[in-house]
């Protein structure tokens, strides 16, 4: 993937894309635990979303910009 | 302590200070709440020089706003802040890229734009109304600096975007992971009361009789419930996957619950009808009926409030019911009392059924896991055009007033004293007392401003790094946050810490600079005072004796709506816009009042028969009906619809003509005709303030057919 996106002639980082592709990941995941109660299991749920959308987006960044 | 002098004091162990632990417990939660609001002020601000954003300040400002004690309200908050941003810096390019050379054309354009989005921001409880306010203000905040300029106006609201954005997720994230109060226990607990509140006031009522005033209090109770859960749900779908997956359920189970709550009142209405009438067997028998649902709902204590096993009991009660009305149905003979008999069979089946689903819905709700979906439907508020037109109003003309005295002066910081009018007149609009909360914001932005001036010419010039800047305005910057805390005087807090954050205008590297500082504090006060001004002269609607009665029109008028309005979704329509009309007029009335007693009464009465309405047309609608016989109850609609438009003797005469028509000309049709006797016997109730309205001549009026 590029480093840099054109989109109506404005230039962004390639990493935003990226971002919001991860963010709509999360609100897959959140919907489907929600549903089935996993966050249950979980200590500190919302330490662990955020730190789930940390590595999904820190792995997806890394993996497609490299 | 006891009654009975001890000989020791000490030995009985009584606390020094028995209001020690209450007061340590507010203060630890106050502290917590200062401490997140701290934390996540300065971890923005470093991000933002760190980032070399050109105004951390703004990203600060950004925090200080969207911080609350709860976590889902942060949440919730942001995520309408964040929608807000990014439409109002759309709108603000748009806008100065048509008009980079007419100032005239573009104030007037913004001024616009501000007016709409603060009449928008009436139509929403909660925080999206808050979304409103922002798209407005963040296109002046783009806008307005750039307006020199316009060939920045681009990067100017790339950076603006980017600081509000980067306070949003920051505030976001520190309150949500350090240490959070969650908004979902007390979704839980309310949740949880008003069911065994609901359960046990049905239980408790198998006697049959209950009096109107005792009622009257049950409806508010039940309403401001049904009200207050989905202002809670609003905000806690954003705190929790969990709750968000249940969100339409939840949905649901409010409005089962005001359905069931609207069919228990028109049965204990009924009821209490037919005794006062003298028609005691009728009643008895019903009462006889009604006792079942009484004994499913008693469970051993422990399991009270058990929604599944109560479920399971409902539904065996339902099942056994169409035999007990059968053989409670021989005892009549005359075809008056057997109609009487079931119309209020007809209903109590329709209550245990609906009771019945109620309970179902939430003991789903407790299961840890969901299957399967549900029916989508949605809580309706009821909204006033007129509120929006004089916020849309007000807001104009406080914009183009100060345009206007801008353009003329040349005054070089009109646009700071347009910003905070913009801000407070937006943000104010939906407060009970804007102008009290007004003055209250000025007391404390003055206030802020004042300790900024001290922080910024006294200690900051001597100071260096990031570290020296925490420590010379952390002193200054707790007051804020904990002041706003307290309840005793509300908006100081945040307008202290506004006010001197916004005065500090935080740059890297900073700049000492105090005949703008001195003139920028002139103009932003001045923009406060001035929305002060304009919430004088053109004063809130809501809440005032005109709006009061238009509010109870329109409560009137969802009868109306029943009758005519398409079918539908209409019945979930009717249940939640009757109930949050009465919720928000009831707000602004005395308890206890004359005025607080006829709304209530009023309202009683559009439930009651707003639903016969809805289940007549539902009969219609199932085609179970003849032409004649369908022109006759669509004629009674018709005049129902127009006695509750427009209230009067005459109408009422009217109405009662054509629903006795109707019963006539239904004959073969028991359904239709037991739902026009309950409209009929609606109509006739002499405790509803429809019966001021009832001829003289009529004492002894509903032995119809």
């Amino acid at each position: 993937m590029p480093h840099e996106v054109a989109f109506h002639g404005v230039l962004m980082p390639g990493l935003l894309p990226v971002v919001i592709g991860c963010l709509l990941l999360m609100v897959l995941i959140d919907m489907v635990a929600g549903r089935l109660g996993l966050y249950r299991h979980v200590w500190h749920p919302s330490l662990f979303r955020f730190v789930l959308f940390v590595c999904l987006s820190g792995a997806a960044g890394l993996l497609l910009l490299r | 302590m006891s009654a009975v002098p001890s000989i020791d004091a000490s030995a009985t162990a009584a606390p020094r200070w028995p209001w020690l632990p209450g007061f340590l417990a507010g203060e630890a939660r106050s502290w917590l709440f200062v401490g997140k609001s701290l934390l996540a002020i300065y971890v923005t601000g470093w991000l933002a020089m760190w980032l070399q954003l050109e105004q951390p300040s703004t990203a600060m400002i950004t925090v200080v706003v969207v911080m609350h004690p709860q976590s889902g309200m942060v949440l919730a908050k942001s995520f309408y802040r964040a929608i807000g941003t990014v439409t109002g810096s759309l709108f603000g390019l748009a806008l100065i890229a048509v008009f980079p050379q007419q100032r005239e054309l573009f104030l007037l354009c913004l001024s616009l734009w501000l007016a709409l989005c603060s009449g928008g921001a009436t139509f929403y409880r909660n925080f999206m109304s808050y979304g409103f306010v922002l798209a407005g203000y963040t296109a002046a905040i783009v806008t307005l600096p750039a307006i020199t300029n316009p060939l920045n106006a681009f990067d100017s609201a790339v950076m603006r975007v980017s600081e509000v954005l980067l306070g949003i997720v920051v505030s976001a994230v520190v309150s949500d992971l350090v240490l959070p109060a969650r908004l979902r226990g007390v979704l839980r607990q309310s949740a949880r009361k008003q069911f065994g509140e609901f359960i046990d006031f049905v239980r408790g009522s198998t006697g049959g009789s209950i009096p109107r005033e005792r009622m009257e209090q049950a409806h508010l109770a039940f309403v401001r419930a049904a009200v207050q859960l989905e202002d809670l749900r609003s905000s806690v779908i954003f705190e929790d996957p969990e709750a968000h997956a249940r969100s339409s359920r939840m949905r649901l189970l409010n409005q089962r619950y005001m359905a069931a709550s609207t069919s228990f009142q028109s049965l204990h209405h009924l009821i209490n009808r037919l005794q006062r009438r003298g028609i005691d067997d009728v009643a008895d028998a019903l009462i006889a009926l009604y006792r079942p649902i009484g004994v499913a709902l008693t469970a051993e204590p422990e399991s009270a409030h058990e929604p599944a096993l109560l479920a399971q009991r409902l539904h065996d009660c339902v099942l056994a019911m169409p035999g007990q009305v059968a053989s409670l149905r021989k005892t009549f003979t005359e075809p008056s009392a057997q109609l009487e008999f079931d119309t209020g069979a007809a209903l109590l089946q329709r209550f245990a059924r609906e009771l019945g689903d109620f309970t179902t819905t939430e003991a789903a709700l407790r299961k840890p896991q969901l299957r399967g979906s549900v029916e989508r439907v949605h809580f309706r508020r009821g909204n006033d055009y007129a509120g929006a037109a004089v916020a849309v109003l007000r807001t104009f003309l406080t914009m183009i007033t100060l345009s206007a005295f801008w353009v003329a002066s040349a005054w070089p910081f009109g646009s700071s004293a347009m910003l905070l009018a913009t801000i407070f007149a937006g943000l104010l609009a939906a407060s009970p007392n804007p102008v009290g909360a007004v003055r209250n914001t000025l007391y404390g932005y003055a206030a802020g401003m004042a300790m900024a001036g001290v922080a910024v010419f006294v200690l900051m010039p001597g100071s260096d790094g990031f570290l020296m800047l925490v420590m010379t305005t952390l002193p200054f910057l707790l007051i804020g946050p904990y002041l706003g805390t307290r309840d005793t005087m509300p908006g100081v807090g945040t307008a202290y810490t506004l006010g001197f954050l916004y005065i500090l205008a935080l740059k890297n590297p900073m700049v000492y600079d105090p005949e703008h500082f001195f003139n920028d504090a002139i103009a932003q006060l001045a923009g406060v005072a001035l929305s002060a001004l304009a919430f004088v002269f053109l004063p809130r609607v809501t809440g005032s004796r005109w709006h009061r009665e238009r509010q109870l029109r329109r409560l009137r008028r969802q009868v109306t709506l029943a009758a005519q309005a398409p079918l539908e979704g209409l019945a979930w329509r009717f249940e939640s816009v009757s109930r949050d009309l009465l919720q928000q007029v009831v707000a602004h009335t005395r308890p206890g009042s004359d005025e607080a007693h006829e709304l209530l009464a009023w309202s009683l009465a559009v439930q009651e028969s707003g639903r016969a309405v809805l289940e007549l047309r539902q009969d219609l609608a199932a085609g179970e009906l003849d032409a004649d016989g369908r022109r006759h109850v669509d004629a009674a609609l018709q005049a129902v619809a127009r006695l509750y438009q427009s209230p009067a003797a005459e109408a009422w005469l009217q109405a009662d003509r054509e629903v006795l028509a109707a019963i006539s000309a239904t004959a073969g049709m028991p359904r239709v005709r037991q739902h026009l006797h309950g409209l009929r016997s609606a109509l006739h109730d002499p405790d509803s303030p429809l019966a001021s309205y009832l001829p003289s001549t009529l004492t002894e009026p509903v032995d119809a057919a």
